[in-house]
């Protein structure tokens, strides 16, 4: 018996280009690399949750299809980290013969925003030296964060947010096939706690059906405010605030109990700095001080010292605020 | 010095090794009924540094008249290695089958970096072909490069060593050895190795060398010496006012620059209240860091000199306002819950690993994207979470790890066997 997928992000990811919602003149160029057999080096940016992981799947079984195995060959930069990964396993996939009719292997090397800049200098001599063999698509969130060599050598897809019919819809068809009970308001709290991230809709659809047969504005938000700490939040406010002792330990809080990286505390405060209650002008001062410590975090040691700095500045640009 | 204490007191027998009863009974019965065909062939036992694991295993071996092949993590540990040294010792028995072999691979956690490449899988493949049982202890188990080891292995968990069970050992040392000390002094000893008993053991030894007897303030003075010099050094720099004095002061200690950054960070807050004041003194120690960033990232040990400098003095020098004041010092907290946390976060990590290898996604993006969800459904619906559970093929710690609590744990542990 094959084992039933529990997860419902992965039982009903599409299996091919043309189930992908929304990203229609996207899947129209993918669809045509399939037909010529033929694909450049590609670079998929966009934020989480748009079907940037889904779309490179769909073209490789599209493309190999019972040669899917070996010639399809998927890495997470921020697991596999480092220069010594792209030396050796990335290589050796590289530079060896593909299987089947077509010519080269893809390797789709996800979050490869996370590669530093070394890394990344070595991937763009692999990506020359076998683009016979091998075509590469990187998977990014910002396609900034890839130096300029690589970007000139692969075509940009730009993966925007889904639209909420898309979403909507996909919410739909699978509580319909789960016997889910979605009520329209239940709909409505979904769409806007996922912000046009269809793996966050998903995810929280199937959580709020784990309460009880029907899916309604009160479950979404249950799960929403269990699953989305609000420490992010809090933080910011002790810090501007000027209560640094307090914020600094609920960042430790973040960093530890929650389990989030720097780079995710980063840009969490980043996304929360335009939501809260300050002027407009100190909201783009705010942003550039998280820039600067974004930039300190990439180059240092240490992040939560990077980061106990950001909440110091915090508190400085609080007290000034408080000035105005 | 003569033969460090923890070997000449070690236990002989199992009947000598203290604590973790059942762990021990485990043990034995695992030697004893060993058999090829077994379908778990290897033992892992885990917890933390000096609780007994590697004592008992010779224990007992020597109990049931087993001989002992041993590698640890001082020895290089790649592919080559582990099969040359414990592979053939593995396959060989079928030769000179007189006695009883147990293969141990001590601290397996020592497996890391680019030199022990293979080195998991090796370790695996020996289990498989092994003709004698296997032995291996770890401190942490969840780190996720263990995730594959993990299903070979029957789990044995070894916890720390009781204060009151580390005195009596360590009375018993004191007995043999004609040390005159009181219970008191002991117990402090007991209390402050934190349940290892090699540490107090040693602990022991170094305090009493040349001595017939061993006071309280003997101890006290052993285990403040080290944090002493730390507050010292802090003092002198928070309270200095000429830079180049702060900098000597704090770069001549020999406290390791990169843990004194921490203490820095930990306690600018206590010596500076100002706003102005504090988010210079962090964009100081933030520069510092990077350095140190660009100086390990890029071998540059010539930025070392800007490290120190911009640490101590560009931090010190930041106070304009406060006034300098009485400071108790404190540990910094940011090592000290990530001592704590260790074992949490490599759950977290071991079970992101799970949920990103199922889901195309890293192990961060498993433990950011699915596991809050996780921990809902597992509190709401057993049932389900029983069946999520076999999917991403959880060990139990984990399923209770994101159980969150003993009751829910339990539920979808009956769940699951039914299933």
């Amino acid at each position: 018996m094959v084992e039933e997928i529990q997860m419902w992000t992965e039982k009903y990811r599409p299996k091919q280009l043309k189930q992908i919602v929304n990203q229609k003149e996207i899947v129209n160029r993918l669809e045509s690399f399939v037909a010529q057999k033929d694909l450049p080096h590609c670079l998929f940016a966009g934020p989480p949750g748009t079907g940037k992981t889904t779309a490179a799947l769909c073209l490789a079984y599209e493309l190999f299809g019972e040669y899917f195995q070996g010639n399809f060959l998927e890495l997470n930069a921020s697991d596999a980290r480092g220069i010594d990964v792209i030396r050796t396993t990335v290589k050796d996939f590289a530079r060896t013969m593909s299987l089947g009719e077509i010519p080269f292997k893809i390797l789709a090397l996800d979050e490869a925003d996370a590669l530093t800049t070394e890394a990344q200098q070595a991937l763009r001599r692999t990506m020359e030296r076998f683009t016979r063999t091998c075509r590469f698509i990187l998977i990014v969130n910002y396609s900034s964060r890839i130096i300029e060599p690589i970007q000139s050598r692969c075509a940009l897809f730009r993966f925007p947010r889904l639209s909420r019919e898309d979403i909507a819809g996909m919410l739909k068809f699978i509580s319909d096939k789960e016997g889910v009970k979605l009520e329209d308001e239940g709909i409505e709290a979904v769409l806007y706690v996922s912000e046009g991230d269809m793996r966050r809709a998903i995810n929280t659809l199937q959580a709020a059906s784990a309460y009880g047969e029907s899916v309604n504005a009160d479950s979404v938000y249950k799960v929403t405010g269990k699953a989305r700490p609000e420490e992010v939040r809090e933080m910011l406010e002790l810090s501007l605030r000027g209560d640094f002792v307090q914020a600094r330990k609920k960042l430790h809080e973040l960093l530890i109990n929650y389990g989030l990286s720097g780079v995710d505390v980063v840009r969490q405060v980043h996304r929360e700095t335009f939501n809260i209650d300050i002027p407009e002008t100190w909201k783009v001062r705010i942003a550039n001080i998280v820039g600067e410590i974004d930039f300190r975090m990439s180059e240092g040691a240490n992040e939560e010292i990077q980061l106990s700095a950001l909440l110091a500045q915090f508190s400085l640009a609080g007290q000034e605020i408080g000035k105005t | 010095m003569s033969l460090p204490w923890t070997e000449k007191y070690k236990p002989l027998g199992i009947s000598e090794v203290v604590g973790n009863e059942k762990a021990l009974s485990e043990l034995v019965g695992f030697l004893r009924s060993w058999r090829r065909d077994a379908s778990k062939k290897a033992l892992l036992l885990y917890g933390s540094p000096g609780n007994g694991k590697t004592v008992s295993v010779y224990a007992a071996a020597r109990d049931l008249g087993f001989e002992i092949v041993e590698v640890n993590a001082s020895d290089k540990r790649n592919l080559e290695m582990i099969q040359r040294t414990i592979g053939s010792a593995a396959t060989m028995s079928s030769l000179f089958p007189v006695k009883g072999k147990v293969l141990l691979i001590d601290e397996v956690d020592g497996l890391s970096g680019t030199e022990d490449r293979g080195g998991v899988g090796a370790i695996i493949s020996v289990i498989k072909s092994s003709e004698h049982p296997i032995v291996l202890t770890a401190n942490n188990p969840w780190d996720p490069k263990f995730s594959s080891l993990r299903q070979y292995c029957e789990m044995v968990s070894f916890d720390k060593i009781r204060a009151p069970t580390v005195r009596k050992v360590l009375r018993r040392i004191c007995d043999r050895e004609g040390i005159r000390v009181d219970d008191s002094v002991l117990e402090a000893l007991a209390t402050n190795a934190e349940g290892d008993l090699r540490a107090a053991i040693n602990d022991l030894q170094a305090l009493s060398q040349n001595k017939t007897e061993l006071t309280m303030e003997d101890v006290v003075l052993y285990s403040r010496d080290k944090i002493r010099s730390i507050f010292e050094v802090l003092g002198k720099m928070f309270g200095g006012s000429e830079a180049r004095l702060i900098v000597d002061d704090v770069s001549s200690t020999d406290v390791d620059y990169e843990l004194m950054i921490h203490w820095i960070n930990e306690n600018i807050p206590q010596h500076m209240s100002d706003a102005k004041e504090l988010s210079d003194a962090y964009d100081m120690i933030s520069r510092a860091d990077v350095f140190l960033g660009r100086i390990k990232n890029r071998q540059h040990w010539g930025l070392l000199s800007y490290v120190f400098e911009l640490m101590s003095a560009g931090v010190s020098l930041s106070r304009t306002v406060t006034k300098p004041h009485f400071v108790k010092y404190q540990f910094p907290s940011w090592i000290r819950n990530l001592s704590k946390t260790r074992v949490t976060r490599s759950k977290l990590s071991s079970i992101g690993t799970k949920i990103g290898n199922k889901c195309h996604t890293s192990s961060s993006g498993g433990v950011e994207h699915y596991l809050p969800y996780l921990e809902i459904i597992f509190q709401a619906d057993p049932k389900r979470a029983a069946k999520i559970s076999k999917f991403f093929e959880l060990e139990d710690e984990l399923i209770e790890k994101i159980a969150g609590d003993k009751k829910t744990h339990n539920k979808i542990t009956k769940e699951l066997k039914k299933e």
